[in-house]
Formats: structure tokens, sequence, C-alpha cells
């Protein structure tokens, strides 16, 4: 089968500022999918270009297989639905709300009330079709939003930082119901967050984002800085504090990101083929529910993810010395 | 003073025994002023609107253009018009000079810049998402527009309220091409001046009364709806 989505060579270019380089990205039907990345990654501008709504600059776009510039834009905008960070509701009620879409495609008024109890209970706002929308919490607001996308009945769901502004009772919610969005209808879902945490329980896979560009795994430990010597088979990396070695993959590297997951810790020296090792000590320590996260000072702020058990065992505290150990394969450079 | 509180005590007796001669001339201004406020609505939302969606050379000058007909003086869009419509004027054949159709194209003519400026302002104001959002639902380009138009249907309301408010307390265009003929171009402003001139105060009087009354009220939906946009 055909793939829902498959964008090949795709850029977006504001004058000369290239805010989204995407050489190959494939989104599977059914799948849960983050897009994740700091601020002005181009998560929304990789949304838009999915709803349709902003044509890239340069790129093919296939829609199950097809390319959609042989393709009504009109049509395709009715498959994919974008649910915008702070969703706009009209200054009418929840149920005016719901069924705007669906006014607009002609549907008849009964048809119309129907569908709109229907999406409301899927989202758990029954009995809320007569309240102003100004009258909603931001939980309540992103949930009629969704529940106005559903009575679409769309194959995707784009949601661009749906709890941003949503309290913590009102994330597990939405997150609940994105599930079931996808479970029950089988729905599309792509989520873009900038919750590490978010995109690891909600979704199947992650699309990191950095700088415009799909990076291997999320940006953590990332420091900015510049090649000092170049070798065959290994660069240094000055980031104005520590030098740190890594595989030559590219030739001009501006950044690099350390995933805490592959750095090891350690309160002897240890003897490995990793070329990267340094000694600090903990400056910060944080419950991650079964892992725990640490800040090791080595020059730069390092984080490392260790298990609670590591932590124990090794009588780790605030303060202590210990040596980190990372392969140079490990470092993603860009 | 004694000519002043006789003037005010015979003006309210006018209004409360609701006296024909004021009323009808009360009745014959909101009749024109509403009609020519309707159709600069017809014409300066729609405008207000195409000018502040659309982008085209010279649009800030368009909208500056506009703000400054703001302040147009009525006295000189009297005598423009009079020039237009007199018998040796190019539209003198039609024969509306002195008419109320006439008073209503004056009043027509200093309405809809106000309409079109606050338009523009008002529209310039909305929440992007609002085009946005009805796009993503998929509203093509006319239903985008009625949406976003209803979105801001608090400030229009003000927009079209700023206009009645102008054309009703005017008096220089109503005068020269309405000509201030009893029972049928004369109205309240008009009016006020001729029965002052005469010495009627009592009568100029209480329609200064009744077009403070209009005046406070058009002030006030003004500012509700002005509050409500928010």
């Amino acid at each position: 089968m055909d793939p829902l989505f498959a964008l090949r060579d795709i850029t977006k270019s504001y004058d000369d500022s290239t805010v989204l380089d995407i050489p190959h990205l494939i989104i599977q039907q059914g799948g849960i999918y983050g897009i994740m990345g700091p601020n002005g990654a181009g998560k929304s501008t990789l949304l838009s270009i999915l709803a349709f709504l902003l044509p890239p600059t340069s790129g093919t776009i296939y829609w199950e297989g097809v390319d959609v510039d042989t393709r009504d834009k009109h049509q395709l905008r009715k498959k994919v639905t974008l649910i915008i960070q702070n969703p706009y509701l009209f200054h009418t009620t929840v149920e005016k709300n719901v069924v705007y879409g669906l006014k607009v495609r002609g549907i008849t008024k009964a048809k119309r009330a129907a569908k709109a109890q229907a999406c409301l209970t899927m989202v758990g706002l029954s009995g809320f079709e007569k309240r102003m929308a100004y009258e909603l919490s931001g939980g309540e607001t992103q949930r009629v939003a969704i529940a106005r996308a559903l009575a679409l009945d769309p194959q995707v769901l784009l949601l661009d930082e749906p709890t941003a502004n949503v309290d913590r009772h009102g994330v597990e919610q939405l997150e609940g119901i994105l599930r079931k969005l996808n479970e029950e209808l089988q729905i599309t879902v792509i989520v873009a967050t900038h919750d590490i945490n978010q995109a690891y329980r909600l979704t199947n896979e992650v699309i990191y984002l950095f700088d415009g560009k799909i990076a291997r795994s999320p940006m953590e430990n990332l420091f900015k800085g510049h090649i000092v010597k170049k070798d065959k088979d290994l660069f240094l990396f000055d980031t104005g504090r520590i030098q740190i070695a890594l595989i030559p993959e590219r030739d001009h590297v501006s950044h690099i990101a350390i995933p805490p997951q592959d750095i090891i810790v350690s309160i002897e020296p240890i003897a490995t083929s990793a070329r990267n090792s340094f000694v600090g000590k903990i400056s910060q320590v944080t419950d991650e529910g079964e892992a725990v996260s640490l800040l090791v000072d080595i020059g730069e702020r390092l984080k490392v993810r260790i298990t609670k058990r590591s932590l124990q065992e090794m009588r780790l505290t605030l303060g202590s010395p210990v040596y980190v150990t990372f392969k140079s394969s490990s470092v993603e450079a860009f | 003073m004694e000519y002043l509180w006789g003037g005010i005590r015979e003006a309210v007796i006018l209004i409360i025994s609701l006296d024909a001669e004021v009323f009808r001339t009360v009745l014959l201004s909101l009749r024109i002023s509403l009609i020519a406020t309707l159709f600069a609505s017809i014409v300066g939302i729609p405008l207000g609107f195409l000018i502040s969606t659309h982008a085209f050379p010279l649009k800030r000058s368009v909208i500056t253009f506009f703000n400054t007909l703001l302040s147009l003086p009525t006295v000189v869009v009297g005598l423009f018009l009079y020039s237009l419509l007199s018998k040796k004027g190019p539209f003198g054949p039609l024969g509306l000079l002195f008419t109320p159709t006439a008073m209503v194209i004056g009043q027509f003519i200093l309405a809809t810049p106000i309409i079109v400026a606050l338009t523009i302002s008002a529209i310039q104001a909305m929440d992007p998402r609002a085009k946005m959002t009805a796009m993503t639902l998929g509203a093509g380009a006319v239903r985008t527009a009625l949406t976003v138009l209803s979105e801001a249907r608090f400030a229009l309301t003000a927009a079209v309220i700023a206009g009645f408010g102008r054309v009703i307390a005017e008096v220089g265009t109503a005068m020269m091409v309405g000509g201030n003929i009893k029972g049928y171009t004369r109205i309240m402003t008009t009016a006020i001046a001729l029965e002052t001139a005469k010495g009627e105060f009592a009568f100029a009087l209480s329609l200064g009364f009744i077009l403070l009354a209009v005046a406070f009220a058009i002030n006030i939906l003004f500012h509700y709806f002005q509050a409500k946009r928010g």
C-alpha cells in the first residue's frame, strides 16, 4: 500500500532563508506521529505543508502515491484537518463551531445537529452544545476544535502544540482522546510538540526537526561551536569550553547533540573504545519517573539519563564527582 | 434668564404633547439619515473589506485618502453636490436639487468614508486565525470572507453607527442641497438653524433636545459595540 504522505526534497524558503529542508519523509496511514523540535525548528511550517495550506518552495508531495500537484487542493484539504496552536473558535455557540465545516459542505440541519452531538461526545463535551465559545477553558477550547475537525471525518488530524495552554488534567484527557480517535476511527494523528515525554507517551514514531532539517534524535545536550581539528576518521568539535570527538559525516558542522541515554556514568574512569570521556560533578538530579536525569558539569552542563537503581548503587548525590563517557558515533552533528 | 427658562419650558411642552411639526421634522431626519447610512454601509463595508484584505499598489495612500475624507467639511460636500445637481449642472435635468433624494446623496457621501475607514481598521484588527480556521474547515473564498465579516460584526456595527452619527448631526449639506423646505426637506438640524434665526427659540430648543438625545443614544450604542468587539 502506498504511504499516506511521501515527501521528496521538500524545501520552504522565505526570501533568502530556508525554513524547511526535508529530503525524504514517509507518513503511514493509521499511525500517531510526533514532530518534535525547539521553537522555530519548522514544526508549524511542516504541518501547514502537510495540511495543503502552504505550498512548498520546491519538491514533491505524494498523497497515497499520487503527486499532489496533479490533484485538486481543495478536495485534499477536506481529508486533512489542521488544528492550529491556540485554536480559534468563532464567537458563537459550541455547536455552531462544530458544524461550521458541515454547513460549508451543504449538509442538512438535522444531520449537522446529530453529527455535532456525536463529535462532542467523542471529546467528552456532551451537553456543551449551547455554551458560548468564549466561556470555555483552554482544554475545552482545544477539545471543541478537535470535535469541529472530527465532524468532517478527516483521514488525518494535524495538531500544533495541542497542550500548550492546557492544565495537567486536561493534557491527560486530550492525549486519551487522540489515542481513541486513532484506535477507534483509524485517524492518522500527527502532533507537533516540544514536550519530549508527550512525544514518547503518545506517538509510535517521532520526527525530530532542528533548524528546518530532520535530525536523528531529540536535540538534547545541544552545543554550538565549530570543528577545530579534522582527521580522516575523526573530527574534534570545540564548544568554547570543551572539545568533543565525533565521526566526520559532513563538512560543515555548527551544532552537535548528544543523546542523554548514550552517555555512561561511572565513579571510576573506565577503559573503553569510546573517544569521549570527561570528569565532572553532579549539579542537578531530577526524578523522571522510572529514570533519573542528572546534570553533570564537565565545563558544559551535560544531561545524562540513568536508572534509579544505578543512582542508588553508585550512591550518587549532588556534588558527587563522576566520569561520563560516550562514543564519537553517538554525537550527532549538523 | 427668564427668556431661557421660558424657552426650555415651552420646548418640553412641545415634546410631551407630541407636537406634529416637531415630530414630522424628527421622523424626516431619521428617515433620510437611515437611508443614507444603509446605502453607505452597502458600499462601505465591502469596499473597506476589499481594501484591507487585498494587496495592491498605493494601498497605504488609498487608506490615507479615506481617513482624510473623515474630516470632509459638510458645506464643501453640499457645494460640490449643488454644482452637480443645479439646473445648469450635469445632473440638473434629473430635478433632484432641493429634494430628500439630494439630501440622501449628500449624507451618503459623508457617511461612506467613515464606514470604509472604520471597516478597514476593524478587519485589520481581526484575529488572523479567524480566516485561517475558516479555510482549514473547507470554506471557499466567499464563505471565508463572510465568516471574517461575521466575526467582526460588533466592530462593523460600531462603524455603521459612527456613520449614522455623522450624518444625523450634519447641517451644511442638508441645507445646501435640501433647501430647508418646510414639510419636505426640513430636518432637525436645518430647522434649528432657521427657527433660531427667526426667534422661534422654543421650537428650536425642543428639536435640539431630541437631537441631543439621539446623539447620546448613538454614542452609548457605539461604545457598547466597540467594547463588545474585544
